[in-house]
């Protein structure tokens, strides 16, 4: 323990990594500072005393900006954090790309400065730096659609920055507060703002586009780097602030529920992952809204293997992507005989998704359906139960089979590079680990994740392994599974084809393009038309001025004396009566 | 293109070969009755088994399996029928004005 850095986030380490990179034109020490500053972050996560520490204040103009919060919460979001930002590294190791070390380490830095906030100001600095450096993720794949999304995404997540200030900025006059803490309300203006920030950054049903329109547009690594910190980020943001907000339960059902149908019939497998994980932070978003003890460790937990396995998912359709030069189902098949390793990993991430037992989810996403059905929430729990079937066809089905297996497609490429095999190994492992029942007395690794969790002795005392619950999950599964077969078998199934489906993005991306537009247009034509009617009334009266005053014209024209003199009779008449009458 | 069954494919991974059943026909043939067999096995469990939840209905015998089959058939069908039936567009639609 060095007790003169108990006050330095492990954020600092990244996020200055990152800014070194960007200077740096060597490939290898740049790969280097990826590596080692994660190691460094994890050094000051592991530093830190145990129990709540508070530190890394800053006096800056007027406000104290609370750099670093180390509690239950954020603990377990900060270790995964770090985790994932070295198994991106890893992965990223092949890849000659100044830009994307630059900004891959400074999102990660920012991601974990997020968590570690303990004020409103500190966040949004990194809520906003998360934002921007994540842009040059999905704008390093260099073509015209990345450019596009990558606009998009930047002035969607820009807006979430906006309103979490305008709302930080109102709850702070409200309340004379810049906690970022429970006290945090949707029933206030300065709240419901910030609530939507979050929401935002969450891909919440109809603020959800920007995450399957850049995700798979996104570098090979970048979408495994994007698909960590983001959602994850906005998820523990909830956590923190809103924890038994009702309205959360049903916005996450609805969340883990229709992404299922999209992903179904999606041909990018990327983009398949990208509404599969919309589905995963809806479990999340669930247990949140529950907000009790047990729903808290489920969101957590599930967090923490979430990212492991749905960055497993990413990695492996990343090694596809990088050796094939596309992840279109359409074009893919029987890849496991070019890329075995590759397959085995996507594998373990498919079955640690669908929670199957011995794998990561199963020991997380229990937690959660539990504490919904121990609430009575029970239409939830279905809508759930439904996902989790769901969850099954769109990850645990669809990206291994159609990818590796289905209709052998001829591509005879070499395995993906040892670095990303390395990198996908290293997450396999541990979706095998944080899965692993106590066994002949020794503890499972399911027990380290338990007790990282906020409220660890009571996700210790729920009764994870139980022959009801395996029993339960295996026939939900293996059904799940022979409808699968069955549905192929009577050609029941959608082909994957060359296709893609229009989404709530229509809205902004067709409708209101359109709309604005045409309204562009119109203005256009209407400032025309008001231009000419203007030209036309100065010409007219231009020309009557020419007709009266010029040299041709009626007030030129000669008038006899003899008429001359009578109007000045008549007038000097006038004048004379006038001032007769007049007192 | 190469050897479907890859047998005498020289470009297949040493460590895949093994493996090659994977992808022989009697395996594709058969999945479907080895699924049928393994989620019957499982929900005919529940028959000798009562099994404790905090949802009663699901304490029903096979309510899983049950469950599990009827959601994969209807995100499926909702899918296909709903969304490539009524969203679904060519490849290229992005490709337009609205995307410039």
């Amino acid at each position: 323990m060095i007790e003169a850095l108990y006050d330095v986030s492990p954020a600092w380490p990244v996020i200055i990594a990152g800014l070194i990179a960007a200077a740096v034109p060597n490939h290898h020490v740049r790969k280097g500072l990826a590596l080692i500053a994660p190691v460094l972050a994890g050094f000051l996560w592991f530093n830190v005393p145990s129990g709540v520490h508070t530190g890394g204040i800053i006096e800056l103009g007027g406000f104290t900006l609370e750099t670093f919060r180390y509690d239950g919460l954020s603990r377990i979001w900060g270790l995964i954090f770090i985790i994932a930002a070295f198994i991106n590294a890893l992965y990223g190791l092949h890849s000659r790309d100044r830009v994307g070390d630059a900004s891959g380490l400074i999102y990660a830095g920012a991601g974990l400065g997020a968590v570690f906030a303990g004020d409103l100001l500190s966040l949004f600095f990194f809520w906003e730096l998360t934002a921007i450096s994540s842009v040059f993720l999905i704008w390093g794949s260099k073509t015209n659609e990345a450019y596009k999304a990558g606009l998009r995404y930047l002035a969607i997540h820009v807006l979430s920055g906006v309103m979490l200030l305008a709302g930080a900025v109102i709850h702070s006059a409200d309340t004379g507060s810049w906690a970022f803490d429970e006290s945090l309300s949707v029933n206030t203006l300065g709240g419901f703002l910030i609530f939507l920030a979050f929401g935002i950054k969450c891909a919440f049903p109809f603020l959800h586009n920007w995450l399957q329109d850049a995700y798979p547009k996104a570098t090979v690594t970048g979408a495994v780097v994007l698909s960590a910190f983001t959602t994850k980020l906005a998820v523990y943001a909830l956590a923190r602030g809103y924890a038994g907000t009702d309205m959360l339960i049903w916005i996450g059902a609805v969340m883990t529920a229709f992404p299922v149908f999209f992903a179904v019939v999606e041909n990018d497998l990327r983009k398949v992952l990208s509404y599969s994980l919309n589905n995963q932070l809806g479990f999340m978003v669930v247990g949140i809204g529950v907000g009790t003890e047990l729903a808290i460790n489920g969101a957590a937990a599930h967090a923490f293997v979430h990212i492991i396995y749905k960055a497993l998912l990413f990695m492996s359709m990343g090694a596809v992507l990088y050796r094939v030069g596309t992840v279109k189902a359409s074009e893919l098949g029987g890849l496991f005989k070019t890329m075995p390793a590759t397959a085995i990993f996507c594998i373990i991430g498919a079955a640690s998704i669908s929670a199957f037992p011995l794998f990561s989810g199963f020991v997380a996403k229990a937690m959660t359906l539990a504490a919904v059905a121990h609430e009575g929430h029970y239409i939830v729990w279905f809508i759930l139960l439904f996902a989790s079937a769901g969850v099954l066809e769109h990850s645990g089905i669809k990206i291994p089979y159609f990818a590796f297996f289905a209709h052998d497609k001829g591509h005879r490429v070499r395995e993906a590079p040892v670095n990303m095999l390395m990198a996908m190994g290293i997450a396999a492992l541990m979706c095998v680990y944080l899965g692993w029942p106590d066994m002949f007395g020794i503890p499972g690794g399911y027990r380290a994740l338990y007790n990282l969790t906020p409220f660890p002795e009571v996700a210790n005392e729920y009764p994870m392994w139980t022959f009801d619950h395996v029993v339960g999950q295996m026939q939900l599964l293996l059904a799940a599974l022979f409808a699968f077969a069955f549905l192929v078998r009577m050609k029941w199934y959608p082909d994957e084809k060359r296709s893609i489906n229009l989404d709530f993005d229509w809205v902004y991306r067709r409708a209101l393009d359109g709309t604005a537009r045409w309204g562009h247009a119109m203005f256009g034509r209407l400032w025309a038309s008001i231009g000419n009617v203007l030209a036309a009334a100065r010409t007219r009266i231009g020309g009557r001025l020419f007709q009266a005053f010029s040299p041709m014209g009626a007030i030129s024209r000669d008038i006899p004396s003899g008429m001359l003199a009578i109007w000045t009779s008549a007038l000097l008449a006038i004048v004379l009566i006038i001032a007769y009458i007049a007192p | 293109m190469s050897d479907q069954s890859g047998k005498h494919d020289e470009l297949v991974h040493p460590a895949a070969r093994p493996f090659l059943w994977l992808d022989a026909k009697w395996l594709k043939s058969s999945m479907l009755w080895i699924l049928l067999v393994l989620a019957l096995g499982f929900a005919a469990i529940d028959l000798f088994h009562h099994r404790h939840e905090y949802v009663h209905v699901a304490e029903t015998p096979g309510f899983y399996a049950l469950w599990g089959f009827g959601s994969f058939v209807l995100a499926v069908m909702v899918g296909w029928f709903v969304i490539r039936g009524f969203l679904g567009r060519e490849e290229d639609y992005w490709d337009g004005e609205g995307d410039q």
